[in-house]
């Protein structure tokens, strides 16, 4: 009896001092587990993980644990999942491959708990300004996607460049998907596309994310008399793009298509998806990579079987995003003490080049620095540069365009291009 | 009203209980019963009209939305304390109710159901279309005024709500009104038969039912703190809120309390396990199981149990 009562001791002991060994840093993620979005986040936040455990932990030696919550896109379940990462898993960090609906129902939360957040995906300019006009709530808070202000900014010169110089195109019609995302790029591009790129915007058509007919709204931007559709799609793009190419409508459409950002566009439009061209964050596909995201994207390929073959943009975004939190954390001494972490992922900068040339860069606008082109500021939003030769940072966006053989380039800013923007064959 | 010492001695057991909740759980078990006591308030919302009458709203975010939307926007564009933005959105709502109380006199049955599941499109669509500057349109509203911070004090204002309003209902539906309007949901020929007002008698069910709405929509929007179309005029929320009336037990306020708190529990129990979409499907089974073992829900379950164990 004695013998047993003191093996069990043993292993109580033993147990505690295994705890104590294993304060593990928790990281969080927030986001859809069911899209490629929100897996693109997820999974860049994983192979970071798994190499700075690899490489002796963090902070002393601790290791990081990952803990997931879905939000399924709704707003209220992204409200209960940040709850559920900050009061019942307690963690020290969150990654977010959220959507903008969903970041905007959680960020009260993540100012009442002070918890240093990343957002990867949403890129809503009004959560910048919250920063500008509250800076010690928004602290914990960071975006490394460029703000849509900037990503509509330089799109707006590609319509000056490519579609007005280039083309020749002098009108547009929007088709818009009803959602909060297209009412922002609408808007932004809305507003910018007349007076800078002298593009007249005939009308705007809204139609809903449900849809499944698009000939009908396709007929009514004919008799709109524009030269050019301009369309902003995020949730089913692949059915208004493949519509478009199976229906041989005779006009050019460019503008936002999500689903376009992924390597399965092709097999998802069953092949029908050449000549559409899309505003992409970066890296895109048919981007180049520079060495180290390179080797990132060979060893998500060679851990994940499932889509995302290749991650999206965020998920570049959580990969240096998570390592460059613990960098932080590391300079902090934690992540309790928000301000100081806060400061230091300031500070983090990260430049990497391809053949010579510096390629990306992952960095954070301060609360003082202008940007030159918009004049104003981006606090804790990701770095980038509005004007070419681009040698501040990679430009806010590119454009890149699918081929009617399948293949996919860069086709603006010309710096960066890898292929020349054209009309689809029957547009011709 | 038929009461009985136990009934009261119960309500006192349940209410000393969840008051001192807060001492024996964590904070995120706290959360996940914020949020199950706004879903029971919406469900004893639903359960006063439909259960009782008969009268099955798919509509219910339209009502619930009306209070939230109202105060919403009243505290973000005019500055309106939330004090005097809540009662105004709870009026607002009551409005709302002698609107879907409108189709109610003329038809019923699934008809009326598919009204009310329109009625909550078009407000879907009009919070989008009619001034979105006010309403936020497709984004909604976020960085609204939250009443409480931290969650031990939005519990207690949660379920210092829930109880209130499961309490008066409760007793409002013992008194000969609720037997009415139970009755409704019966025979609605034979009360009127009775010489009781049916007008009269639906109105009073629908404004009842609206109150209950506006004040839990209006107090749910200033817990999260943002308000968006898409998360509250949809089939799901809809469904949520009339799976936990039906699992819990119809007709019976406390069942859908029951019902609410069951559902919101059972999804969050399956987070850490099934972080995905996979819950749902455990969630949906589980409910279907329970629904076809037990069609009058967990209420009468527990009654059952209670009704063994006094025996033996």
């Amino acid at each position: 009896m004695q013998k047993t009562g003191a093996f069990f001791a043993a292993a109580m002991a033993a147990g505690l001092m295994a705890t104590a060994a294993e304060a593990d840093v928790k990281v969080g993620f927030i986001g859809s587990l069911s899209s490629d979005t929100g897996l693109s986040t997820l999974r860049g936040a994983e192979v970071a993980i798994e190499e700075l455990n690899a490489a002796g932990g963090v902070m002393g030696g601790q290791k990081i644990t990952l803990v997931a919550a879905d939000t399924q896109e709704d707003v209220t379940e992204g409200v209960k999942a940040y709850e559920y990462l900050a009061e019942t898993e307690e963690v020290d960090f969150i990654i977010s491959g959220s959507i903008d609906d969903v970041s905007l129902g959680w960020l009260p939360r993540m100012q009442e708990f002070q918890i240093p957040t990343l957002d990867t995906w949403t890129s809503y300019i009004d959560i910048i300004d919250m920063i500008v006009e509250d800076r010690d709530t928004m602290a914990p808070y960071f975006m490394n996607i460029a703000s849509d202000e900037a990503l509509a900014t330089l799109y707006i010169n590609f319509g000056a460049d490519v579609l007005k110089a280039k083309m020749g195109f002098d009108s547009v019609v929007i088709l818009a998907e009803d959602t909060a995302f297209g009412d922002a790029i609408t808007g932004l591009v809305t507003d910018g596309l007349a007076p800078v790129a002298d593009i007249e915007v005939k009308e705007i058509i809204t139609y809903d994310v449900n849809t499944v007919d698009f000939a009908p709204i396709f007929s009514k931007a004919r008799a709109s008399g524009a030269d050019f559709i301009y369309q902003v799609s995020s949730v089913n793009s692949q059915v208004i793009s493949s519509q478009y190419v199976k229906l041989q409508v005779p006009m050019a459409m460019t503008g936002v298509n999500v689903s376009a950002l992924g390597l399965e566009y092709w097999d998802d439009t069953g092949g029908a998806g050449g000549g559409i061209s899309t505003l992409s964050p970066i890296p895109s596909v048919g981007f180049p990579l520079d060495p180290v995201s390179r080797k990132f994207v060979d060893d998500y390929q060679a851990k994940y079987s499932s889509r995302p073959k290749v991650p999206h943009f965020n998920g570049f975004n959580a990969y240096h995003g998570l390592k460059q939190a613990m960098a932080a954390a590391e300079e902090a001494g934690g992540f309790e003490d928000v301000k100081a972490w806060s400061a230091a992922m300031l500070k983090q900068d990260l430049k990497l080049e391809k053949d010579g040339k510096m390629w990306l860069r992952y960095g954070f606008w301060d609360y003082d620095t202008k940007e030159p082109v918009t004049g104003r500021t981006y606090p804790h939003n990701a770095l980038f540069d509005l004007e070419a030769p681009y040698d501040f940072a990679q430009p806010s966006m590119v454009v890149i365009q699918w081929k009617e053989d399948g293949s996919v380039g860069v086709v603006y800013p010309f710096e960066y291009a890898n292929t020349e923007f054209e009309l689809p064959s029957w547009v011709k | 009203m038929n009461l009985r010492r136990y009934h009261f001695a119960l309500w006192v057991l349940f209410i000393a209980g969840l008051f001192l909740l807060p001492w024996f759980v964590s904070k995120g078990t706290l959360r996940t019963f914020i949020f199950a006591n706004y879903l029971a308030i919406f469900a004893i919302s639903w359960d006063v009209l439909s259960g009782r009458t008969g009268y099955i709203s798919f509509g219910h975010p339209f009502l619930i939305g009306i209070g939230a939307y109202t105060t919403a926007i009243l505290t973000k564009h005019f500055d309106v304390p939330v004090e005097m933005s809540i009662p105004i959105a709870v009026l607002a709502t009551m409005l709302g109710g002698v609107i879907v109380l409108v189709p109610a006199l003329r038809i019923k049955g699934s008809y009326f159901a598919l009204v009310t599941l329109a009625l909550m499109e078009l407000m879907y669509q009009l919070v989008q279309v009619i001034r979105p500057d006010l309403t936020g349109g497709t984004r909604g509203m976020s960085g609204l005024p939250t009443l409480t911070r931290g969650a031990v004090n939005g519990y207690y204002l949660s379920v210092t709500l829930m109880v209130v309003i499961a309490l008066s209902m409760w007793l409002l539906m013992r008194t000969r009104i609720g037997t009415a309007l139970s009755a409704i949901g019966m025979n609605e020929e034979a009360v009127s038969g009775s010489g009781l007002s049916i007008v009269r008698l639906k109105m009073f069910a629908f404004l009842a039912s609206a109150f209950v709405a506006g004040l839990g929509g209006a107090f749910y929007v200033h817990y999260l703190g943002s308000v968006a179309p898409r998360a509250l005029f949809d089939i799901n929320m809809v469904f949520t809120i009339i799976v936990a009336a039906l699992i819990g037990g119809v007709s019976t306020i406390v069942g859908p309390v029951l019902g609410a708190f069951f559902l919101t529990f059972l999804l969050e129990y399956l987070r850490p396990y099934l972080p995905g979409a996979e819950r749902y499907l455990i969630y949906g089974s589980i409910a279907l199981v329970l629904y076809m073992y037990q069609p009058r829900g967990l209420i009468h379950i527990a009654t059952g149990v209670w009704d063994r164990l006094r025996r033996l």
